[in-house]
């Protein structure tokens, strides 16, 4: 049987039993090309349930909203299933009401390296091989150039920005009830797509981001004006890991880097 | 209106004739990327004229997502200062999508019917109008750019437009292979063609051909009348919740679509100058309706999803008689969540008949 | 200023833009080729140690240029990187952000999350292009008067080298205006 196959008869089946009011997963769009998150309530619509190469949304994204509402079970890829972990430990939502159905990462094209569910309540399908940890040539190369290359390059970039909070919005680590652009007594950040409150809109998202990015590559494929957003995810990933030995999203166990501290840090930088 | 021949070796010099006179703005594609924008030109290679639809469309130039309405000095009495004056321009290259939805944007912007400042002394009081959007908008020639291989997700046939379609055009540009077809639709474009050769009939046929085999490709059609009667009873009905599911309430569609056109107006302050700037508001946001109090009528994604579908396909054709679409079909292509506006259609038609 | 909330923070940076006259007349010297420009860096210092150091400083009158303004925060903890961006958006050239020695926290961990979070940011600024010296952190005791007069000499002298801040400020960003 095929894993889309097991996919479906096991979402029916949970249905079906009344163990999950809900399923998280994914479904053909109706011109073909990518496919669209799908949810399912009833057992006859397990058959909408696909997985291809063009399941590459991160559906824990939807989680937050879904709270308080039945029991959900979860379509997890590699991804997905990481940044569940995240929302977990940032008490978003409540482990008993969530089944994780970890699949391996069909993208064609992922952005993690990470393809398999790290955490689920049951695997379907084969695992698949994960790729061995390469270096960054891309960012590298990156931040090989000057400070003042780099700043043109991300400022040219992030200067095509319209405010529309994609990358935001599809993010499951931005689930804030008022995100501080939106904060208004006082205002923290102007609306307008004025470069210096666009530029101050990534950098703060950045920051937001350190040690809680499992580098899904949702907001840059999001971003309807072609932002390259992961050249600063990863860089900010990178930070974490570099200076705190922490990877995002792989274990219930370990504290956030930004909540933590040990007396040893590095304080090179401080003077 | 004579139509007029325009060879495509030409185009060069017939842009560069244009540009002695007034600005020429064309698409132009955007650094590394394969998409679209409209800007400046000043040299003509820079023209793109390859593309589907330009990112965002070309309503950014008659509506700036950011426009400064005026400048001020605070402390300083009567120092504010209207904002620049906009020159006389030629847009090259519209999608009669795009065109069509300035036919609503004047409804909205520009209302005939009534006199700006009845009170007022004023003696140049003319038609209720946005001075920004009006000025922009008079002093600007549309040349369009005819689709013979709409996209996927095009359905402009469906929204009372068409792959040729004229609407809010000044001339028409047809591409025939090595030359354009130019048809004139306003006084204003026939004075751009009027220097072209006249088009013989087996090349204003073979337009016709293109026109109605592009249309040909295109399926996706709906009663809109009808819909517009069901939804207006289905604010409460549960298909909301169904439909608004996968949407992540971002503000995509909103801001790349023709027709939406909502605005919100902002002072900032710097330094020692501040301005007063109108910016684009998305209905998706859940500040576009909280109160100063807190509240918010419009409190979760659902109730923002159906408000813009109503105001679309109910509120605006109740009273304007044209639906708030154009079928270009960006949001199609640039919902992060996939969501496709023609299914949500056609669901709610089916759900409500 | 005295202990602030967030909000009032921002309000304050909004508000008291870093402008020409907040600088007392006698000191303020004309921008010209000729002269050096006299950079406008805004610290933040934390209750307990260094708003103490500084204000021993002041006691001991002991001379250092007088560049910064000081925003008292309860703990070097409190301060947000937004507080560190918004004050160089709004019009200051360099911040200076100081708080107790590690172990020394009137709160125990305050600083040491502190300093997690300003490696971050130090790290992501300069990935951005975001001269390192514009952002200076620091710990300053109680005790160190003297140090924290060296600390703003020091910082001023970077800051000046490398002129007025021109990637983040609001006032030199290109409006779109069509």
């Amino acid at each position: 049987m095929s894993t889309e196959a097991a996919l479906r008869d096991r979402c029916r089946a949970l249905l079906q039993s009344g163990e999950v009011a809900l399923v998280v997963g994914y479904r053909a769009a109706r011109t073909g090309g990518n496919c669209t998150p799908a949810f399912v309530t009833g057992p006859d619509q397990a058959e909408l349930l696909v997985l291809d190469k063009t399941c590459h949304h991160n559906l824990a994204a939807y989680l937050p909203g879904l709270r308080h509402k039945g029991r959900v079970a979860v379509v997890s890829t590699g991804p997905t299933s990481r940044s569940i972990v995240n929302l977990l430990k940032e008490n978003q939502f409540d482990r008993k009401d969530l089944h994780i159905i970890g699949v391996p990462d069909p993208s064609s094209a992922p952005a993690s390296n990470v393809r398999n569910a790290v955490l689920f309540d049951e695997f379907i399908g084969d695992k698949a091989d994960e790729p061995a940890p390469a270096p960054d040539q891309d960012l590298a190369a990156f931040e090989a150039k000057t400070p003042a290359e780099r700043w043109e390059i991300l400022f040219a970039d992030l200067s095509n920005c319209i405010r529309c909070y994609a990358c935001r919005q599809v993010c499951p680590n931005c689930y804030c009830p008022t995100c501080f652009v939106d904060a208004s007594r006082p205002q923290r950040v102007g609306r307008t797509p004025d470069r210096s409150d666009t530029i101050m809109f990534h950098v703060m998202r950045a920051m937001h981001m350190a040690g809680r990015c499992v580098e899904c590559g949702a907001c840059a494929r999001a971003c309807p004006m072609g932002i390259d957003l992961m050249v600063i995810n990863r860089k900010v990933a990178a930070i974490v890991r570099d200076r705190f030995g922490h990877v995002s999203g792989m274990s219930l166990d370990d504290p956030l880097p930004l909540t933590t501290f040990t007396p040893e840090d590095g304080q090179e930088f401080i003077e | 209106m004579t139509a007029r021949l325009l060879p495509k070796k030409d185009l060069p010099g017939f842009i560069a004739a244009l540009a002695k006179k007034q600005e020429v703005w064309a698409p132009v594609r955007i650094q590394s990327q394969e998409a679209a924008r409209f800007s400046r030109i000043d040299r003509p290679e820079d023209i793109c004229l390859d593309y589907l639809n330009t990112k965002l469309p070309v309503k950014e130039l008659f509506f700036p997502q950011r426009e400064v309405m005026f400048t001020f000095n605070p402390g300083e009495r009567s120092s504010a200062q209207a904002s620049a004056q906009v020159r006389e321009r030629v847009v090259l290259g519209v999608r009669p999508c795009d065109a069509a939805a300035l036919e609503l944007f004047d409804k909205v912007f520009v209302d005939e019917s009534k006199t700006a400042s009845p009170l007022a002394e004023s003696k140049t009081a003319g038609p209720l109008a946005d001075p920004y959007y009006k000025e922009r908008r008079d002093k600007t020639t549309l040349i369009g750019l005819a689709c013979n291989a709409p996209g996927q997700a095009c359905f402009c046939t469906a929204t009372d437009g068409g792959p040729h379609s004229t609407r809010g055009l000044d001339l028409l540009l047809i591409d025939l292979g090595d030359r354009f077809l130019a048809r004139p639709v306003t006084a204003k474009g026939e004075a751009l063609a009027k220097g072209l050769a006249r088009a013989k009939d087996k090349d204003i046929s073979l337009a016709d051909e293109l026109a109605e085999e592009a249309r040909a490709t295109m399926d996706f059609a709906i009663e809109l009348k009808q819909l517009q009667k069901s939804l207006d009873k289905a604010f409460d009905h549960e298909v909301w919740h169904r439909l608004s599911l996968p949407c992540v309430n971002c503000g995509v569609c909103t801001y790349v679509c023709p027709a939406c056109h909502c605005f919100d107006v902002t002072d900032e302050e710097y330094k020692d100058s501040g301005a007063r700037i109108r910016t684009w508001d998305s209905c998706q946001f859940s500040l576009f309706t909280r109160h100063a109090s807190g509240h918010n009528p419009r409190p979760d994604g659902m109730s923002r999803m159906r408000n813009r579908t109503l105001h679309k396909f109910c509120y605006f054709p109740k009273t304007q008689d044209k639906v708030l679409c154009v079928g270009c079909g960006r949001c199609i292509t640039e919902c992060p969540a996939g969501i496709d506006l023609r299914e949500t259609l056609e669901t709610l038609r089916d759900t409500l008949s | 200023m005295d202990s602030a909330s967030g909000s009032d923070i921002i309000a304050f940076l909004r508000r008291n833009r870093m402008a020409e006259s907040d600088i007392p007349s006698e000191q303020v010297r004309p921008r010209t080729a000729a002269a050096p420009f006299d950079p406008r860096i805004v610290a933040f210092l934390c209750n307990w140690c260094s708003y103490a150091g500084a204000d021993l400083a002041g006691i001991s009158r002991i001379q250092y240029p007088p560049s910064v303004r000081v925003i008292r925060v309860p703990c070097s903890g409190r301060v947000d990187p937004f507080h560190i961006l918004k004050a160089l958006q709004e019009g200051a050239d360099g911040v200076l952000v100081s708080g107790c020695h590690p172990g020394d926290c009137h709160y125990l961990t305050g600083n040491y999350v502190a300093r997690r979070r300003f490696a971050v940011l130090h790290d992501l600024l300069d990935f951005f292009g975001i001269e390192p010296g514009r952002v200076t952190f620091s710990w300053v005791s109680a005790a160190e008067g003297e140090r924290f007069a060296e600390l703003v000499r020091h910082t001023t002298e970077r800051v000046r080298a490398l002129g007025p801040m021109s990637r983040l400020a609001r006032n030199a960003t290109a409006r779109v205006v069509q």
